[in-house]
């Protein structure tokens, strides 16, 4: 599903990915581990088309996505759903809006909106807050937000940016049984995180990476 | 409602007074425009009537045959240069002398029909041809003599009067324009103001759109509806408030110009004319706020690196 062929990217003097190549098959879960400053998150960054490398392909479908031109770039990160460490949503939107706005962006008609957000919020749990905003919620509860964003609108991929990084132990660990479930549904998964718990806990494919190479995959 | 109409709503709910002094500006704006079309109208008018009103009198031969009148009148008809052809009779003619001599009865008293020639009335297209005219009906064999109002009333005063409208016709039309154009860039710059603002209380919104896969359409959507709100509320004010003062005024108008339509006597003309108005202004502010909030929106969109 994603192949890196041979790329770097440097900002300035920094080597960000020095020639690194690695393949992830479609349903694998597997961890982006490595310290701060690693290359961790510019590689989900490539994926989604957000930087591009100074050399090298990125592959996603075996489409080389540093070729698309921008007018495609939005189409390609509909068929992925993004998970963060600062969770990013909309403060000003509601639960269910914040759902919502996800299917706006795919097109998906508006009288399936609210089957398909009840749904959603009920998987993350949070089918008992839909109509309270972002400030009423709990870290773990924002974080849920965002999986119920990521995953209303059935992606190929799921992109996770430290999605634990700014929660307590419990409850990151209730995000990550979350993430199991919907890996098992079929969801390619790629996170990072440094989460040593969590990564041993988890057991799955890891893609370790020492300034900007890869160390273990 | 649309996802796109409702986040419009909602940035408006949230800054009430970014919204409300985009409104005024437009409203002002727009009031301005509306008052300075009606007034131009006005002054069209008021020079059409000048300019067109019966100027030459041709009067005819006391022993002139009826069949020869209705020739001569329908050649006038039929010459482009000539409108308003009537024709008035010797009873007519008398009928207008009392008239004039209403507050001394005895003076028309002491006249008969007789006296009048009977005369056909008309009004040349344009001031500049009347000579021309004249001329070619001098020539007429039934016409005994021809006279031309601003001989009998002072040529030079008929042609100041049509000068003077003519040239505050011009200033009506060039102060309005450069009037109205400061206030139209004055809304066009508040409205930029106004969607630059809101792009940047949006960056964060704007930048998760972004990655969740929204396109640039989908993001540009809602600040080009918030402006395009603002405009027509503008427009709907601004236009409302001189249709109101214009009815109110009306009557006064037009009792004061007595037969010259300076604004449109018919309901039906007078709504025509501001709809007409409205139209050509909804078109203008729908340019201003696409415009306006396009520009915006280009400068503060952030470009994938």
């Amino acid at each position: 599903m994603i192949v890196f062929n041979n790329v770097s990217k440097s900002f300035g003097s920094i080597n960000a990915l020095d020639n690194i190549s690695f393949e992830i098959k479609a349903g694998e879960f597997v961890f982006l581990t490595g310290p701060s400053g690693s290359g961790k998150t510019t590689i989900l960054k490539m994926i989604l088309r957000d930087i591009l490398p100074d050399s090298g392909k990125v592959l996603f479908d075996n489409t080389d996505i540093t070729e698309i031109s921008l007018r495609d770039v939005p189409f390609l990160r509909q068929q992925m759903g993004i998970v963060f460490q600062d969770f990013k949503v909309l403060s000003e939107r509601t639960v269910s809006e914040n759902v919502e706005v996800a299917l706006a962006v795919t097109n998906v008609s508006e009288d399936q909106w609210k089957s398909r957000v009840k749904h959603v919020l009920k998987l993350v749990g949070l089918a008992s807050r839909a109509k309270l905003f972002p400030s009423q919620l709990s870290g773990g509860e924002l974080q849920r937000v965002s999986l119920a964003r990521a995953l209303v609108v059935n992606p190929k991929l799921i992109l996770a940016d430290e999605p634990t990084g700014n929660l307590d132990w419990k409850t990151a660990e209730g995000i990550m049984e979350l993430l199991e479930k919907i890996n098992k549904e079929g969801k390619t998964i790629i996170m990072a995180t440094h989460h040593e718990g969590i990564i041993k806990h988890a057991k799955h494919r890891i893609i370790n990476l020492d300034d900007g190479k890869i160390t273990k995959s | 409602m649309s996802i796109h109409v409702k986040t419009a709503i909602d940035a408006i709910k949230r800054s009430p007074f970014q919204a409300i002094s985009a409104v005024f500006v437009l409203a002002l704006t727009f009031f301005v425009a509306t008052i300075v079309s009606i007034l131009v109208f006005s002054s069209n008018a008021l020079l059409s009537y000048f300019e067109t009103r019966p100027q030459i009198i041709a009067f005819l031969k006391s022993d002139t045959a009826n069949e020869a009148v209705s020739v001569l009148q329908n050649k006038l008809t039929l010459d482009t240069r000539i409108k308003d052809v009537k024709y008035v009779s010797k009873e007519t003619a008398l009928e207008i002398y009392k008239k004039v001599t209403e507050d001394n009865p005895l003076l028309a008293e002491l006249v008969s029909p007789s006296i009048f020639p009977s005369s056909l009335e008309f009004s040349v297209t344009d001031l500049k041809l009347a000579e021309q005219v004249i001329n070619d009906v001098k020539s007429e064999a039934i016409v005994e003599q021809v006279g031309f109002t601003a001989n009998i009333g002072g040529e030079k005063s008929l042609r100041d009067v049509v000068e003077r409208l003519k040239a505050i016709s011009y200033y009506i039309r060039i102060g309005g324009i450069v009037f109205v154009s400061v206030l139209g860039m004055t809304s066009f710059l508040v409205l930029l103001v106004i969607i630059s603002m809101r792009m940047s209380t949006r960056k964060g919104e704007i930048e998760i759109l972004n990655l969740i896969g929204a396109t640039p359409t989908f993001i540009r959507t809602p600040i080009i509806l918030e402006g395009v709100i603002y405009s027509i509320m503008g427009v709907f004010i601004g236009w409302t408030t001189s249709l109101i003062l214009c009815l109110y005024l009306a009557p006064s108008i037009l009792s004061y110009f007595g037969q010259i339509s300076v604004i449109p006597k018919e309901p039906i003309s007078f709504f025509v004319l501001f709809g007409t108005i409205l139209g050509v202004e909804l078109a203008i502010g729908l340019l201003i706020a696409l415009t306006g909030s396009l520009i915006a929106v280009k400068r503060s969109l952030t470009k994938v690196k």
